[in-house]
């Protein structure tokens, strides 16, 4: 069943959401990882989810793209509903996993070429855009060689350039500057911020404080699995009186987000 | 069926072969130096019952299933190394199917397999081993076939090991015996009921008879061909519903 069967979408009230969460829930065994976590996410926005480690980032994530089965709760993703519709889901989105998987023994190239393949691009057109995604980040030359050569940073970077070489209209970058070095980060910023001026939406999980509030057009807080806070950057410092996010989630919870790293 | 998916990783895995260390010795060196060995030390010892085959001509369809049943070892780490490094999560959020996934992995390793054969009988030839059929390209069928149980067996070994080198150790309750019971080593009546068990009988018993100039008219050579083709299926198909329902995570 899609959203604009069941959700708000059809009931007109937010024609501009492409990724919509109703109070969902993931147990394993008796801990809580997400406890009934409900928000929507916009078209074309960079939604940041914040929180420490184990905060449930990932699991939700996971969730959103078919990984993991919710204990509860529903998920639409583009219209769709995760459960029922998966494949169709597949087709809209570009995942970068927090865990760089890369064929070692395959150059940066041929990993993006590969997934490029696997969503059934056009030779021609492929090649093109694995130039242009390769180019944008600097990493024409170091892409010839294989990636079992590369730092941790390099690898990052053919991690999202594979989730991107799909063109997909809704990207999930799960911690994806995490071991990148602060230039590079920069430069990764910049990258992912210019996604949103191609009309992507980009679901963004982080726990540096400083990505969040560069990059988030929102960004929901979380923390053991539950929703502590949701807004824009700029809107939540002022509704907790605060000059960072950092202090945001010090004020809600008594604690820094650091202290789960 | 995209044909598109599947060919990008069936060239993935032909990759792994040539690039891979571990993979170009376990699947092409091996058999080389198998086949070279056993060549050497026994292509001038006759056997017992026909004076006119050598040791060597009866041990090379023993190599054959030798070096198809090895693919059980070298699926099992693949795919426990793919699920540890994420890869096949990745994969799955992908619009790939898992007919494509499997696919690719069944169509590469009956590529290997075949591969294995050519270089094992290319070598067997200049070192003095003689085929008395015509119907030799049956044995491709044979190996083929068994293959296609080597990755079903793997899929089980990967299910239940988590690491690559508990994998080894997994795929050896299916390696072992098949080796004991299916290559060189002879057999009296009682361990032959054994081995009817697994795959290799099928694939090395026929082969044999085959080589050893057996007319291809013979029913015994398309029964095994049968039995071994439906057990080969029954275990991938079995293998990959194992490893999609509990080897995943």
């Amino acid at each position: 069943m899609t959203i604009s069967e069941e959700s708000d979408l059809k009931k007109g009230s937010s024609d501009n959401i492409v990724v919509e969460i109703q109070n969902l829930k993931k147990n394993f065994d008796d801990i809580k990882a997400v406890n009934d976590l409900s928000f929507k996410i916009n078209k074309g926005e960079i939604f940041g989810l914040l929180g420490p480690n184990g905060a449930g980032k990932t699991t939700t994530i996971k969730m959103m793209i078919g990984l993991l089965k919710p204990t509860s709760g529903e998920i639409y993703v583009g219209g769709y509903n995760v459960r029922k519709d998966l494949n169709k889901i597949k087709e809209l989105i570009g995942v970068c996993p927090q865990q760089a998987a890369i064929y070692k023994f395959l150059s940066g190239r041929e990993n993006i070429e590969l997934y490029g393949n696997l969503h059934a691009i056009d030779k021609k057109v492929l090649k093109e855009r694995t130039d242009e995604l390769l180019e944008a980040v600097d990493f024409t030359e170091q892409s010839k060689r294989k990636a079992k050569k590369y730092s941790g940073g390099m690898l990052r970077q053919i991690n999202m350039l594979m989730a991107l070489i799909g063109d997909p209209d809704i990207l999930f970058l799960d911690e994806p500057t995490v071991g990148m070095d602060a230039r590079v980060r920069r430069k990764t910023w910049e990258f992912i911020g210019s996604l949103k001026e191609r009309g992507k939406t980009v679901v963004l999980t982080t726990h540096y404080i400083e990505e969040a509030e560069a990059l988030s057009d929102h960004v929901a807080i979380i923390d053991f699995g539950e929703l502590i806070d949701l807004g824009t950057p700029k809107g939540l410092m002022e509704k907790h009186n605060v000059e960072d996010l950092e202090k945001v989630f010090l004020k809600i919870t008594g604690r820094r987000i650091t202290e789960g790293l | 069926m995209n044909v598109q998916r599947t060919m990008a990783l069936l060239k993935l895995e032909l990759k792994k072969l040539i690039r891979d260390p571990t993979f170009l010795f376990s699947l092409i060196l091996l058999p080389v130096i198998l086949t070279l060995a056993f060549g050497l030390a026994m292509r001038d010892i006759p056997t017992d019952s026909n004076p006119d085959i050598s040791i060597f001509d009866f041990m090379v369809p023993g190599i054959y299933g030798f070096t198809s049943v090895y693919i059980v070892m070298t699926v099992a780490m693949a795919f426990t190394d793919y699920r540890k490094e994420g890869l096949l999560d990745r994969i799955n959020t992908t619009p790939t199917t898992s007919a494509e996934f499997m696919g690719s992995h069944v169509i590469s390793n009956i590529i290997i397999s075949i591969l294995q054969v050519a270089i094992i009988t290319v070598l067997a030839l200049i070192l003095g081993f003689r085929i008395r059929s015509t119907g030799f390209l049956l044995a491709f069928a044979f190996v083929g076939f068994l293959a296609l149980s080597s990755v079903g067996f793997g899929l089980i070994s990967a299910t239940f090991a988590k690491s690559s080198g508990a994998a080894v150790g997994v795929s050896m309750i299916f390696f072992m015996p098949q080796m004991i019971f299916g290559t060189w080593i002879p057999m009296s009546d009682d361990t032959q009921v054994v081995a009817m068990f697994f795959p290799i009988y099928y694939s090395t018993n026929s082969i044999q008879m085959i080589f050893s100039g057996v007319p291809l008219t013979d029913i015994t050579i398309w029964i095994n061909l049968v039995v071994l083709a439906i057990y080969s299926i029954v275990i991938v198909i079995v293998g990959t519903l194992i490893f999609k329902r509990f080897g995943k995570a």
